[in-house]
């Protein structure tokens, strides 16, 4: 037998290995916008954190109750939510290391991420479902806050989605001209999951105050309330069913919003709809566009195919990508959806399901990749010149 | 062939783990001891790179059918003998390395000698080039 090698001659890792760096994801700065995280969140470790940002009243409010979320009791989410090689052993099974320095090391750095977008904590999306507008509004502003103290003053590569509760559009309104001036709001976060579509007319005055400010509405599943099952038939049973609802509630919303003609009344807003998958939108396109020629009597305000609006105005997140057993069928889908104009970046970091910049789509060309991981974005998002600046420099 | 020494069977305890980096590029492999028995997996998941070893070991759920009026209860089966991994959660037997989710998936495997308290990994020379 051959003498073995020591041990002290390969170098051991401590703690584990870290995740892996993708191979060519060097740290050499950037000469432009390379990669833009349409879907990163942001989170406290427990609600008392949100405390100072709590005008009295609320204050007593979350002391006694909580954030009272309506939560509709999907807690098999799988493998404690979180990436399990990014957990420190020392948390208990469900709490994670929310601090911004960790999604620095974790996130910005290691991928080279030059804006990543904050989308915060889903279980706050349930806001959609509070019955009491005013806590919804003085919990979304007191986050909205948070994150600004927090996160963005420390990181000119983190840029906000501003969490507005839908219910109340006249308390919306007002957060979002109270936050519009800051230039790291560059979106209006709302959930998905709403007792009404956001093509009704109550929901004018919020998409008045998004063309007004040219901030684009980013729109996450979920956000569940009292009044609204996930499905038309009820809850379903599963987590994993529950996944698959996202898409018709993405493209119900979609096809409210055009249909309504919300994009006829406020020509510059833009609608981005988060980890609801995307391929949905191909043959929503083409289903509505054939609908069109025939029903269009009763929809006479639009006034062109559906799809333009579509097009024009919808954009949807990579995460999580469709993986088919061939993989060029996913390239087929891409160009079915014009992802060169609709499709944007998101990691879902640091999510169990999120994906990587590398793996997911290996295999675009130049133009659809520099469309997708960046420009696409850059062109929703109000991401001024100078903020690029402050990034690639 | 070379021989590595990769740690002692007295510092991984049954359930336990020890990742050992760089080996065989960037990612290293993760030693795993179940039930008594050492094993090696590289650690990096054939599915989408992540850090495979770094998962959670765990077992899996069992059941012949699904829930009915009558019977409702789903088991468990093979706990330690399994890992996931922390980035999409595909399950992989670490004995054989063979992907639990997708039969044509598997991830490399290392032979483990044990000799005394010593574990040592039969590996190639090839196997110890970096990646860059």
């Amino acid at each position: 037998m051959q003498a073995p090698d020591k041990l002290d001659q390969i170098h051991i890792g401590k703690k584990g290995a870290a995740p892996i760096a993708a191979p060519g994801w060097t740290g050499a700065p950037a000469d432009r916008v390379k990669l833009v995280d349409c879907d990163v969140h942001q989170n406290f470790r427990e609600p008392e954190e949100l405390l100072p940002y709590l005008p009295r009243f609320y204050k007593e409010h979350l002391l006694d109750q909580g954030l009272h979320l309506p939560d509709p009791g999907y807690a098999n989410m799988p493998y404690r939510r979180y990436r399990s090689d990014l957990k420190d052993p020392e948390l208990k099974a469900r709490e994670f290391n929310y601090s911004l320095e960790f999604t620095q090391k974790e996130l910005l750095d290691r991928w080279n991420i030059d804006f990543a977008l904050l989308t915060g904590p889903p279980p706050l999306y349930a806001c959609a479902g509070l019955p009491d507008p005013d806590w919804a509004a003085a919990l979304c502003a007191a986050f909205n806050d948070w994150t600004i103290e927090r996160w963005l003053d420390k990181d000119p590569r983190l840029v906000n989605s501003i969490l507005v509760a839908p219910n109340d559009p006249v308390l919306a309104v007002k957060e979002i001209h109270r936050l519009a001036p800051r230039k790291d709001t560059v979106a209006v976060l709302m959930p998905m999951l709403t007792p009404q579509l956001y093509g009704k007319r109550v929901y004018h005055p919020i998409w008045e105050a998004c063309a007004e400010h040219d901030l684009p509405v980013v729109s996450h599943i979920v956000g569940d309330s009292p009044g609204s099952t996930p499905t038309p038939a009820g809850f379903p049973s599963y987590y994993t069913e529950y996944r698959m609802i996202r898409p018709s509630l993405a493209s119900a919303q979609a096809a409210s919003l055009i249909a309504e003609g919300v994009f006829e009344l406020f020509p510059n807003l833009k609608f981005a709809f988060i980890e609801a998958q995307q391929m949905w939108a191909a043959p929503l396109m083409w289903h509505m566009d054939a609908d069109w020629k025939a029903l269009g009597d009763q929809t006479p305000w639009l006034k062109r195919p559906p799809s333009e609006y579509f097009r024009e105005h919808i954009r949807v997140g990579t995460q999580p990508m469709h993986e088919p057993p061939q993989t060029e069928q996913v390239y087929q889908m891409l160009e079915m959806l014009h992802a060169d104009e609709t499709l944007v970046f998101c990691t879902d970091f640091p999510h169990w399901d999120w994906n990587d910049p590398v793996t997911v789509l290996p295999r675009l060309d130049e133009h659809t990749h520099r469309r997708i991981f960046a420009e696409n974005a850059l062109d929703l998002l109000r991401i001024s010149d100078d903020m690029i600046e402050a990034v690639v420099a | 062939m070379r021989r590595i020494v990769v740690g002692k069977v007295s510092e991984i305890p049954a359930g336990g783990r020890k990742i050992i980096v760089p080996f065989r590029g960037r990612a290293g492999i993760g030693i795993f001891n179940v039930k008594g028995k050492f094993y090696a997996l590289r650690n990096i998941c054939p599915h989408k790179r992540g850090p495979l070893c770094t998962g959670e070991v765990a077992g899996r759920s069992a059941t012949t059918a699904p829930p009915s009026i009558t019977d409702g209860f789903v088991g468990y089966e093979r706990d330690g003998e399994i890992i996931r991994c922390p980035w999409h959660a595909w399950q992989f037997d670490i004995a054989t390395g063979q992907c639990l989710v997708d039969p044509a998936v598997r991830v490399k495997t290392y032979p483990i000698i044990v000799d005394g308290d010593e574990l040592i990994v039969d590996i190639e020379v090839s196997d110890f080039i970096s990646e860059g």
